[in-house]
């Protein structure tokens, strides 16, 4: 009898862990499908979904929770340059892109633990009111500002930072293609990279 | 059924049901958890978010260029009245359920004089005359609205248009 209870307990026990292992692995495996890639930058189009089915629903609350529907916003992540190496603070990079058919528009520079990076430069986002909507752009990214008008620091961000792009309301004639986007380039490293 | 087989079918329908419930709970835990915070002050109210800064460290990859105020609202004692105040840029007012979808969604080209709605829990009567209704599917859930603001200066005035926007609870309102 006390055999078939501890047997029976331990075969919930291992259900239950299967239960939540393959949760866990469907949400992990499942953000793929909401990912896709436009030249060197993904987006996800999990942010801000709604009404969806219960898969979704959780690869969206994990992903973007409380971010704005597709309809408000886009979101695009760059995190390697042209030769597909891991962005560097000890290379200067310029970022150049055509006018964005969308309302407003930002970039902001992510160090690897997602968060703004520690320096006091006030230069880790850059948007169109400062660069303008309907003509094409470009921004130097680099740790020192040098003699460029337009500036986003890497100072303190060390390897594998990352860009953000931001299309808030975009219109009918933005497309989603690699060409639509902005494109990286790397200027020069300096001997440690 | 004999031997480990009964023991293996009930592992696999505990197993079934736990990824059942793990799936529709993660979506609700998440927002339990920011609904807790954002209701530390209490419901039916707004909060204005500081300026994102680099030493902002609570939600990952956070834009600098909005001037957040959220509330955590509370349906349980009746309806509540939310109204944004109108921004000369980009602003929106977001709602979000308890199981996280976000059910509504106004920005300034459609309400370019500002918003007001009456939230209501879905299945509830309608308040007499409330000009825009809107059925929350559940009694609790998140109000955000969120001013393009990228500079110190225009954060600023964010902050003082804020003042004028209204979380409270039809109830209070009345009492």
């Amino acid at each position: 009898m006390l055999r078939q209870v501890l047997t029976w307990a331990a075969a919930t026990l291992i259900g239950a862990i299967l239960g939540v292992a393959s949760a866990w692995a469907a949400l992990e495996f499942g953000r793929a499908g909401f990912t896709e890639k436009f030249g060197a930058w993904t987006h996800s189009s999990a942010a801000g979904a709604a009404d969806a089915g219960p898969y979704t629903r959780a690869i969206v609350a994990r992903d973007g929770l409380l971010a704005l529907s597709a309809r408000e916003a886009l979101y695009f992540t760059l995190s390697e340059d042209e030769n597909g190496r891991p962005l560097d603070e000890s290379c200067i990079y310029e970022l150049s892109g055509p006018p964005l058919a969308a309302r407003w528009w930002s970039v902001t520079l992510y160090a690897r633990d997602n968060f703004l990076v520690q320096n006091n430069d006030h230069a880790g986002s850059i948007d169109a009111s400062r660069l303008g909507l309907s003509t094409a752009w470009s921004v130097r990214i680099a740790p020192v500002r040098g003699n460029t008008p337009h500036w986003l620091s890497s100072r303190s961000a060390g390897r594998d930072f990352s860009l953000t792009l931001r299309v808030y309301n975009p219109q009918r004639e933005f497309r989603l293609s690699a060409e639509s986007l902005p494109t990286l380039t790397t200027v020069s490293c300096s001997e440690s990279s | 059924m004999t031997g480990w087989g009964k023991y293996v079918v009930g592992a696999l329908i505990v197993a079934i049901v736990a990824h059942i419930v793990a799936i529709h709970a993660a979506p609700r835990l998440r927002m339990n958890i920011a609904i807790e915070r954002l209701s530390a002050d209490g419901f039916n109210r707004w909060t204005f978010a500081e300026r994102v800064t680099p030493a902002s460290r609570q939600i990952v990859r956070p834009s600098p260029d909005f001037a957040y105020s959220a509330c955590a609202y509370d349906l349980s004692e009746g309806p509540v009245i939310l109204a944004a105040a109108p921004w000369d840029s980009y602003w929106s007012l977001s709602l979000y359920a308890a199981n996280s979808d976000n059910f509504f969604v106004v920005d300034d080209r459609e309400a370019h004089y500002g918003a007001e709605i009456t939230l209501v829990q879905r299945g509830r009567p309608h308040p007499e005359g409330a000009s825009q209704v809107v059925e929350s599917p559940s009694q609790r859930g998140v109000a955000l609205i969120r001013r393009l603001a990228p500079s110190p200066e225009t954060y600023s005035a964010a902050a003082n248009v804020a003042r004028e926007d209204v979380c409270a609870s039809v109830a209070g309102l009345a009492g």
